[in-house]
């Protein structure tokens, strides 16, 4: 199953569901916002969408990585707007059969999400002014 | 004469300070050829920044011919997660 959600305020993060009883494996990465970009210190991130592509872009990746790997469960959550110091942006849980193949799929799930989702950060800086982020995974 | 709308995201926002542009041109104005526009208007902002192209909110891969009406956003590095 696939659930794919990009939501403008905090996330809710996807209940532990106990009925994949297929499941050996349930694997869950929260990406949170660090408190430096490339040496300045931040306040905040903020999260920029290509309202539509996003979304389908991103399901399309759900998509792809199930084809992929032997997993059974993708559900995936991004954050836009603003999102402060510590708080999450990204919240992704996978069911695999074994660790490994989830392991595997996570890693390229999310490799490929900063490849090709068109998402991009703002850092918001201590005197508040806004600048596109520099990082880039490219 | 066709109309396409030019969605600006991230730094191609930044450079240009705007979010989106209408333009107007003769018909056969190719990807490349708008490309290049933009990063006239940019005045060297956008140097050294890889754009991709969308059409439609699809990624184009090749030079592309435009046709009235499309939604063209030329993507810099994305940055989700």
């Amino acid at each position: 199953m696939i659930k794919i959600e990009i939501v403008n305020g905090p996330i809710s993060f996807f209940t532990n569901d106990d009925s994949g009883k297929q499941d050996g494996a349930e694997l869950i990465f929260n990406g949170r916002v660090r408190a430096t970009e490339h040496g300045k210190n931040i306040t905040a991130l903020e999260y920029e969408q290509y309202e539509g592509m996003a979304e389908v872009e991103l399901t399309q990746l759900a998509k792809a990585t199930c084809e992929k790997f032997p997993i059974h469960d993708i559900f995936c959550k991004h954050r836009i707007g603003r999102v402060h110091v510590g708080e999450t942006s990204l919240h992704v849980s996978i069911g695999s059969k074994h660790r490994k193949e989830g392991l595997d799929a996570m890693t390229w799930f999310i490799t490929e999400l900063k490849k090709h989702v068109p998402i991009w950060k703002w850092a918001i800086l201590e005197d508040g002014s806004k600048i596109p982020s520099e990082c880039s995974h490219e | 004469m066709i109309k396409v709308t030019i969605k600006c995201f991230s730094q191609v926002k930044y450079a240009l300070g705007t979010d989106e542009l209408t333009l107007e041109f003769e018909m056969g104005k190719t990807t490349s050829q708008l490309e290049q526009l933009i990063r006239e208007k940019a005045h060297g902002k956008l140097d050294g920044i890889s754009l991709r192209v969308a059409i439609n909110q699809k990624y184009i891969p090749n030079e592309t011919e435009l046709i009235d009406g499309d939604e063209v956003a030329f993507i810099p590095p994305v940055q989700g997660g």
